[in-house]
């Protein structure tokens, strides 16, 4: 299967059609198509000038410039920035709308929106300084440094280091200096100015995965994307495991701490190279994660986290200095958290929420973080609930048969007519199945009649003859061959084994049957739903109409699904460029109330109940994108 | 491997009245209907047959087929409740009356999941099965204590107990449940099972418990073999 896809420019009541590919840009395609899409800013996400509303089909998650530049608001309301977006699935849109929805209109950078606030607390002060003079003159260096910097500095405290160096610098280009301040406090001073380096990184520390993102803090503007295997996992691939090397080991606690410490010591030094900035301007670094990555991180004894009743050491915002974690990647640095909701629904949980607004949402939406640990969360402004469900490594095809994660030669499409056709992802020769393929794989053999609504694969009468060969009996008990071992890039046939399908049964009533609990908790059904947003690296892959068929996501129209893209990510990245935000998950924390589901006796009812696929057979026709 | 089948208990016919069918009960365990396994054990009953007849050649032939598709991964979880529950419908009917022919328990078994997990679908299939299959079974539910494991023990005189862990970061907990019966002096009593998804033989035989039940089925099997073997007396 190509990675062709469509983007439709919607502009004076005509429509012009542009073939584009996976991960082009709106601009970009539209500028090749002769539209003209003003880009004011260069492309870098630094103005509204490029602005789009998405009117119709794949809605593209957006990227922390919409929500500096746009606010929240207007991310809801589907506008994007052309220069940011990138495409994922045919996608229709309109430039720059003249009026919203609502049809109040909209101007340009003066418009009131619910743009974010870039308050980092990161204050970078040009000041001119004069040693002291006179011996009866009772000062010092540093006093002369603090008093220039008047009632922007809120503590006298200062660490050691600064003051080792400071006498040759305040003497270096006649008392011009820059001083740093991080809420207040003093965390870098340098000879000259350099106020306009200022920059902060977010992280997004995953059980399987850590990415990261380099910002200019004055502008919002990211700088570098940089990501990596989490070094942990061959300690163990779900989060249990993990806990449970390191429980009641300090030393194993350490050394699955210093893997985390490295890895953001290399992703921040390759951030650093590519943007060509100088580390020590990186002030701020925000990290989320779940429960357990944060506790890790921290060195903070994990032990009990495994056990009832899962309680985290500490729930609160913290904010480290790097000398003290030690990040010596980003020395001038503090490392902030932000806060924890319960032992399963962590720091990622939270910048999900910052991210998606849903806070103050006047409808009921749901989140869901489908990874190897799922985390939802459902509500509006009026309430706000929140529940984890291990799903386990499956949907990162780990206790697959031929699972892999979502590389060169996975399967990631698969269609069943009178036989079997899959996508493999670099057009090579299939190797083995990622998450996104299995599930893909499970919604068509349910389609096919190939597996029956309790998972099992049988072979019915009325199958085309060569589905029908693909199901065998073999050393793993039934199988489905997807991939012939003569045309694969492996010597032997690529199945899904009935194991792997009960694999996919636990993994994916997780999920579900964690929705439905916020659901029945909140006294609503998925048709009260407004919104369902979908966050996870894997989510930006996943089939949404696959996904629903399955029942990993509630039944419900797929075009109130959305992909929220790595909202984890955005919520770091907000809380990096902005305090506001930061604050305002620490307010948020006291407002969301977890359900704790393994203490609910009703759950296991809902999670045998969402084991099933549902009824075989083809599932009901998706509605027609809606024409403009 | 082959597709499990039912197994029709030879001979049946003569141990049931003139015109009498059990087809239908196997049939509804086999698919989970609880209300027609009820009214069927119920008619047997009221038909004067000896209730160990109506357990072995009634209840027993589609709850071991599902048991073996179950242990093929060709039935899952939710299937494998439903005809457990079906299977206990009816036997919930004959068990009164097979205590008033003072028909022994196969044994006492003391079942929970450790302490620090709240997981109970896996205890709850294997306390019905092993229900099903004769024992008297004392569930202790989740979450729990290694003290309540040894003091329920002592106080039911168990022959068997078995804990499951589905976490691996309560398995730890197994093999200090196992190290508290030592202490208390009560570990050659009774056999220990432990099971639940991260654990393995090679964790049974490092956590010094008597047996590994890989399923539900292996378990029933395992306590069956197991409870025969004579352990020191409780008193």
């Amino acid at each position: 299967m190509s990675e062709a896809i469509e983007l439709r420019i919607s502009e004076d009541g005509r429509q012009r059609t542009v073939s584009a590919t996976r991960g082009e840009t709106l601009l970009d395609t539209a500028h090749r198509a002769g539209v003209e899409i003003t880009a004011t800013c260069g492309k870098r996400g630094r103005c509204r000038s490029c602005r789009c509303k998405v009117v119709s089909g794949t809605l593209p998650p957006p990227s922390v410039a919409d929500n500096v530049q746009l606010g929240h608001e207007e991310v809801r309301e589907r506008f994007r920035l052309a220069c940011q977006t990138r495409l994922i699935d045919d996608t229709v849109i309109r430039p720059m709308p003249p009026k919203s929805e609502a049809g109040h209109q909209l101007l340009g950078g003066q418009a009131e929106t619910t743009a974010m606030a870039l308050d980092s607390g990161v204050q970078k002060l040009a000041i001119t300084v004069e040693p002291p003079k006179s011996e009866h003159h009772q000062t010092s260096d540093i006093e002369e440094v603090m008093a220039a910097l008047g009632d922007k500095l809120t503590t006298r405290d200062t660490r050691t280091d600064l003051l080792r160096d400071l006498p040759a610098k305040m003497r270096a280009k006649k008392g011009e200096l820059t001083a740093t301040l991080f809420r207040g406090k003093i965390v870098d001073i340098e000879p000259g100015d350099t106020t306009a380096q200022a920059y902060g990184m977010a992280f997004d520390i995953g059980t399987t995965s850590i990415v990261g993102s380099l910002l200019d803090l004055a502008t919002g503007e990211q700088l570098a994307a940089v990501g990596m295997v989490n070094p942990q996992a061959p300690f163990g691939a779900d989060l249990m495991s993990r806990i449970a090397y390191a429980q009641f080991n300090p030393k194993n606690l350490a050394q699955l701490r210093g893997k985390a410490l490295n890895a953001l010591n290399e992703l921040i030094g390759q951030a650093v190279e590519k943007a060509g900035i100088e580390a020590r301007h990186i002030y701020k670094v925000v990290v989320v994660g779940n429960t357990c990555m944060h506790h890790i991180l921290l060195g903070i004894d994990v032990s009990y986290l495994g056990l009832a009743p899962y309680a985290p050491v500490v729930r609160d915002a913290q904010a480290i200095p790097a000398p003290d974690l030690p990040l010596k990647a980003a020395p001038s640095a503090h490392i902030c958290t932000l806060p924890i909701l319960a032992g399963f629904v962590g720091a990622d949980a939270m910048a999900c929420v910052l991210a998606t607004g849903i806070y103050d949402s006047d409808e009921i939406r749901g989140l869901v973080d489908i990874g190897t640990n799922g985390e939802m969360v459902l509500g509006s402004k009026d309430r706000l609930i929140a529940c984890s469900a291990p799903a386990g490594p499956a949907f990162e095809g780990a206790q697959i048969r031929h699972g892999m994660r979502g590389a060169l030669g996975a399967i990631e499409r698969v269609s069943i007519d009178q036989d079997v056709t899959c996508g493999v992802i670099g057009g090579e020769a299939a190797v083995g199945i990622c998450g996104s393929g299995l599930i893909e794989a499970c919604a068509r053999m349910s389609d096919a009649n190939v597996i029956n609504a309790s998972g099992a694969i049988k072979d019915k009468p009325g199958l085309p003859s060569a589905v029908s060969q693909r199901i065998h009996k073999g050393d793993h008990g039934q199988e489905f061959v997807l991939v012939w071992g003569s045309q694969g890039g492996k010597d032997e046939d690529i199945t899904l084994t009935q194991g792997d399908i009960r694999q996919l049964q636990l993994a994916k009533s997780a999920i579900y049957s964690g929705v439905a609990m916020l659901m029945k908790e909140m006294g609503v059904g998925a048709d009260d739903l407004a919104e369902l947003l979908v966050c996870g690296g894997f989510g930006n892959y996943v089939d949404l109409p696959s996904a629903v068929r399955i029942r990993l996501l509630p039944e419900m129209p797929v075009d109130r699904i959305t992909y929220a893209g790595n909202a984890a990510l955005m919520g770091a990245q907000m809380a990096t460029l902005s305090e506001t935000e930061l604050d305002r998950a620490t307010e948020l924390i006291g407002r969301i109330e977890h359900v704790a589901l393994a203490a609910r006796p009703d759950f296991q009812d809902l999670f045998i109940d969402g084991m099933g696929f549902g009824a075989p057979g083809p599932a009901v026709t998706e509605p027609e994108a809606v024409a403009v | 491997m082959s597709e499990p089948e039912l197994q029709i208990p030879e001979g049946w016919e003569g141990r049931a009245p003139d015109g009498w069918e059990w087809q239908t009960l196997w049939e509804a365990v086999e698919e989970g209907d609880h209300t027609y396994s009820h009214d069927r054990v119920q008619q047997a009953i009221d038909a004067d047959i000896d209730p160990r007849i109506i357990l072995d050649d009634g209840l027993f032939p589609g709850f071991n087929l599902q048991g073996d598709r179950f242990s093929e991964q060709i039935i899952f979880i939710p299937e494998m409740l439903i005809t457990a529950r079906a299977m206990k419908a009816g036997l919930a009917l004959i068990r009164p009356l097979l205590a008033a022919m003072a028909e022994k328990p196969l044994g006492t078994f003391v079942m929970g999941t450790v302490l620090g997990d709240m997981h109970d679908i896996g205890q709850s299939i294997v306390t019905i099965m092993l229900e099903n299959a004769g024992f008297k079974v004392i569930n202790l539910g989740t979450d729990v204590h290694p003290d309540r494991f040894i003091e329920t023990a002592a106080e039911e005189e168990a022959d068997l107990v078995g804990f499951s862990a589905l976490l691996s970061t309560t398995v730890y907990y197994q093999k200090v449940t196992i190290e508290e019966f030592e202490k208390a002096g009560h570990r050659d009593k009774v056999h220990i099972l432990i099971g639940g998804a991260p654990t393995t033989q090679e964790w049974a035989n490092e956590c010094g418990a008597d047996g590994w039940g890989k399923d539900a089925m292996e378990a029933v099997k395992l306590a069956r073999r197991l409870v025969a073997e004579k352990r020191e007396a409780w008193v």
